[in-house]
């Protein structure tokens, strides 16, 4: 063997092996539409994948679960094994290998329990964003104050917003009943004058207008909509 | 006789007259859940089971050597303790979750037909047979929360009828129709009937004369056995919203002039039984009292829903004595043998507990919630409720609550014969453990 020979061999097997990775990321990016086998049951799930800036990007459906564009979180890619979990109250978790055959296959965990799962690509990735905060106007930056009554006694709100730049506004949301309760915000939104602020996690919200120096609207949990009045916190 | 032979028959007496007490819900009139031991505190196995066509959310009774219960297959049976063989089926025109109640070769009991039965207890030939008002579940516009909150729910955890109390030549039982009614146990005559303003499935205790129930109007009542007329009403919790905390589910016990009873306002009461004055209440946080509380040595014995826990009380002011945190809701009331408290679990498990720890001796789960089916449970059986109810839109939670049950959700209150453990599952089945 002459050393251009070894030379040209050499760099033919790391080019491969470079373009390795590549082609199973390409592999894996895409739409993918599958069946998780759990007891007495079939769940339908439908995966986004797609690379983004060097980063996996993804989301989720689940039509029986009530679940539509939720980010995946924790996406990991290393040669032919894709994992990735779905964040909140469901908190799943996939673990997947991509077969000779072009099949995803593998677990669908969830509280414990765990089901067996294939996936065939369906067509490109079409992954879903969820919705991004906004900024909040000044004069509603700052902390607010207010109570109402459920199920027989008072609750304390308080919520206050800042301003982020790009970002958006993030608000810290606490209410005190009998105990005191950070809810995680996961949503500030200002349209026009109307303020919105989710936390979904928990299923609460609060949405309301600055009017003469207060904020007026109700705060919702489920089906139960209250009046709330938030005024600035002295 | 010398003193100790006396002594002798004299237990033998009183354990027979525990033993014979158990031919209605909760034990006798009084409700106090205590029945004479001996209670297993291991499990060795099943002595058998006893399949029926749906679910079995009424409470096993026994009387002369046979075991009766109702069936949401709409028949009540008599079952042969020993071999778990049917003796008789009686076929009524809708689901019998109530506890029938077998006093002089009769049984009493009502039925989702709306109608309220006597039949023989030997052979299950109807004696008589009466029509209420109707039967209905407890309901409201936008309950627990479902959507759209406009719309008229039924409750799906209403999931038990009325169990009759006979005493003294009366059957008194409650009604969807809101009534509760007082007949004449041999021939099904109107006495009385006392009208409250909403579903009366709870069943009454009689203690001296006086009735005590509860109804889902947010009133506890005191009434005359005789005349029917009010003694006094307790007022508990509303919950105007949602109608989630409010109503009388639970059955009360009288025991040493104090009334207990379990609220779905999230509150145990103990009230003064000749006045209705509140002595305490147990808190327990959003979270309702189903259970029917069983009481013995001077503690009460209850559990809750939402939060699952097992709670032991002290009976004269209600400082919690025993908290164990369970795995799913309980509305299963605990039965007291010997120094064992059983109660059934929704998720399809039941429970042997000791009495004066309340740590848990032993549990045996049916194979419907082994199977776990729709992933009803977490894979340490709790309920998985994200997965379950992931939505509260229309039928979603409707369809939820209906697999939650199906899992085989232990609902009866357990009973202990001769150290037999009995119970019925939302499986379908009749159990006997030993």
């Amino acid at each position: 063997m002459t050393v251009p020979g070894a030379l040209q061999r050499l760099l033919a097997i790391v080019v491969f092996a470079a373009a390795l990775p590549c082609r199973g990321e390409e592999a894996i990016s895409g739409r993918w539409e599958g069946t998780t086998h759990i007891p007495d049951d079939d769940l339908n799930v439908i995966v986004d994948l797609a690379q983004e800036n060097g980063a996996w990007v993804g989301s989720i459906i689940i039509p029986g679960l009530d679940v539509k564009g939720v980010p995946l979180t924790d996406i990991t890619v290393k040669a032919s094994a894709v994992n990735f979990s779905v964040k909140g109250t469901l908190g799943i978790q996939l673990k997947l290998q991509l077969d000779g055959s072009g099949k995803l296959t593998g677990n669908f965990e969830q509280a414990g329990n765990r089901a067996l799962t294939t996936f065939q690509k369906t067509g490109p990735p079409q992954v879903e964003y969820p919705p991004r905060n906004t900024p909040v106007a000044k004069e509603l930056e700052g902390e607010w104050k207010g109570d109402y009554q459920m199920f027989g006694y008072t609750r304390h709100v308080s919520i206050k917003f800042t301003n982020r730049g790009p970002e958006g506004a993030a608000a810290e949301f606490v209410i005190v009943g009998r105990r005191t309760n950070n809810l995680p915000v996961d949503l500030v939104t200002q349209e026009g004058d109307l303020l919105s602020v989710d936390s979904h996690e928990i299923g609460i919200s609060f949405e309301g207008r600055l009017r003469d120096g207060k904020l007026s609207g109700a705060i919702r949990q489920g089906a139960i909509e209250t009046p709330l009045v938030l005024e600035r916190a002295k | 006789m010398n003193g100790s032979q006396i002594g002798v028959l004299l237990a033998s007496l009183c354990a027979m007259a525990a033993a014979n007490a158990q031919s209605m819900f909760r034990g006798d009139a009084t409700h106090s859940g205590r029945y004479a031991g001996p209670a297993p505190r291991q499990f060795h196995r099943v002595k058998w089971k006893f399949p029926t066509g749906d679910r079995v959310m009424s409470s096993p009774v026994f009387k002369d050597n046979v075991i009766y219960f109702g069936g949401d297959d709409g028949n009540v049976y008599a079952v042969d303790p020993e071999t778990g063989r049917q003796i008789w089926k009686r076929a009524t025109n809708g689901p019998v979750p109530a506890t029938p109640a077998i006093v002089d070769g009769t049984l009493y009991v009502g039925s989702y037909d709306g109608k309220f039965y006597a039949l023989d207890a030997r052979t299950g030939a109807l004696k008589w047979k009466v029509a209420t008002e109707g039967e209905r579940r407890f309901e409201a516009k936008g309950l627990h929360g479902l959507q759209p909150k406009n719309q008229t729910i039924a409750d799906p955890f209403d999931v038990f009828l009325s169990s009759p109390v006979v005493v003294n030549g009366s059957v008194y039982f409650g009604s969807g129709d809101g009534n509760l009614y007082a007949l004449d146990s041999a021939t099904g005559d109107l006495h009385w009937k006392f009208k409250t303003g909403d579903v009366v499935h709870a069943s009454p205790a009689v203690a001296d004369g006086v009735l005590f129930f509860g109804s889902w109007d947010s009133y506890f009542y005191a009434v005359d056995a005789t005349t029917g007329k009010e003694k006094w009403r307790f007022h508990a919790g509303e919950d105007p919203l949602i109608h989630n905390q409010v109503g009388f589910q639970s059955s009360p016990a009288v025991v040493n002039g104090v009334v207990y009873t379990g609220c779905r306002d999230a509150n145990l009461y103990a009230l003064d039984a000749a006045t209705g004055k509140e002595k305490w209440r147990f808190n327990t946080e959003l979270s309702w009292v189903i259970t029917s509380p069983a009481v013995a040595d001077g503690k009460v014995f209850f559990a809750t829903s939402d939060s699952s826990l097992y709670h032991v009380v002290d009976a004269n002011s209600g400082k919690p004595v025993v908290r164990q945190q369970g795995k799913a809701y309980m509305f299963s009331s605990p039965a007291i043998v010997g120094d064992v408290a059983f109660i059934g679990v929704l998720n399809g498990t039941l429970e042997a507990r000791d009495v004066k720890t309340g740590e848990l001796l032993w549990d045996y789960q049916v194979e419907t919630s082994k199977q776990n089916k729709g992933w009803v449970l977490t894979a340490d059986r709790k309920f998985n409720i994200p997965f379950l109810y992931h939505s509260n839109w229309r039928e979603a939670p409707i369809v939820a609550n209906d697999q939650q049950i199906r899992i085989g959700g232990v609902f009866s209150s357990p009973l202990v014969v001769n150290g037999v453990v009995y119970f019925g599952s939302a499986d379908g089945f009749l159990y006997a453990l030993e």
